[in-house]
């Protein structure tokens, strides 16, 4: 399966374009890849289409952009560290418990 | 919440510990207690799941063959503590998470935005409010899918390596693993967090 990065959604060049209508076909179809496009698990022909699509609909490219941003943010979500302390007391603990079964 | 082990045995017997488990405990304690803090959001519990993980690890070491590497073999018994404790804990049985309920249904839906624009992520998580509001979000996620959600993006294994500790093929793991974003990216937008005005203090205009 040949596999492609995806690009940068083209920005929307038709302004004047017909109204886009939602909650159907294409846009129900790209909510389901979605996951799958940002993690550049698709073959490249349907990254071609998606972005083709996203080109023409900017409530997607929108919508995208924001799941993007929060796989990002769970990325880099902080986590705090253990002490020393922590580690010594929780190593006594947890043999402690051992032995004692 | 009650620690899953005695904390109160006044003094252990002088035994042998089983060959390496220092080792596997000093080299991995770190990387589990991240992870556990990550499912559990919380300190205590995420000590108690450290604790339960090692003291599983203790008794199993002996028969570790090491067809896995020792970090995927800690993290299957993390995950399999943690809904045993869940379980003990809550006892509420765990919902399904359908695409349906992720389509928006009017434009403002799709262009609900997350503010990150000219931001790096680190500067971004700055703003206490929207700190707080990915934190709710991953906390409300049915244990099944933030569990596929931190192995996947924020402890960041393969979709094989999540499937081999969560016992699931790839593509039941890429499905929790994409209805756990599209929950948390909701849940982030229905806060109306849009503007920063004052980082550090968590300011926003909602």
């Amino acid at each position: 399966m040949t596999k492609k990065k995806p690009s940068a959604p083209k920005k929307r060049t038709n302004p004047s374009s017909p109204r886009h209508t939602h909650g159907q076909g294409h846009c129900l179809d790209l909510l389901r890849q979605l996951s799958a496009y940002i993690d550049d698990e698709l073959p490249s022909d349907i990254c071609g289409e998606i972005r083709q699509h996203l080109g023409a609909c900017p409530n997607c490219e929108v919508f995208i952009a924001s799941l993007r941003h929060t796989v990002t943010l769970c990325r880099h979500r902080p986590v705090p560290q253990l002490t020393s302390v922590d580690r010594m007391n929780m190593r006594r603990t947890i043999l402690d418990a051992a032995h004692a079964r | 919440m009650r620690a899953p082990v005695s904390k109160t045995t006044p003094q252990r017997p002088a035994m042998q510990e089983p060959d390496g488990f220092d080792k596997l405990y000093r080299d991995h304690v770190d990387l589990i207690y991240r992870y556990a803090h990550r499912l559990c959001g919380e300190t205590e519990s995420a000590k108690d799941l450290v604790q339960e993980t090692f003291l599983n690890a203790y008794q199993g070491l002996k028969d570790f063959r090491g067809e896995a590497r020792v970090s995927t073999w800690l993290y299957t018994i993390a995950s399999r503590a943690c809904i045993r404790m869940r379980r003990k804990r809550k006892g509420q049985p765990e919902h399904e998470l359908s695409i349906e309920e992720f389509v928006p249904t009017s434009e403002g839906e799709f262009r609900l935005q997350i503010p990150m624009d000219g931001l790096s992520p680190e500067e971004a998580l700055q703003n206490k409010e929207l700190r707080q509001a990915l934190d709710q979000a991953i906390e409300k996620l049915p244990k099944k899918y933030r569990m596929a959600l931190v192995l996947r993006d924020m402890e960041g294994l393969s979709a094989k390596e999540v499937g081999t500790i969560m016992g699931l093929n790839e593509r039941a793991v890429k499905s929790r693993l994409h209805r756990a974003r599209l929950f948390v990216r909701r849940e982030l937008s229905a806060r109306g967090i849009t503007h920063h005005e004052d980082q550090n203090s968590g300011g926003l205009r909602s």
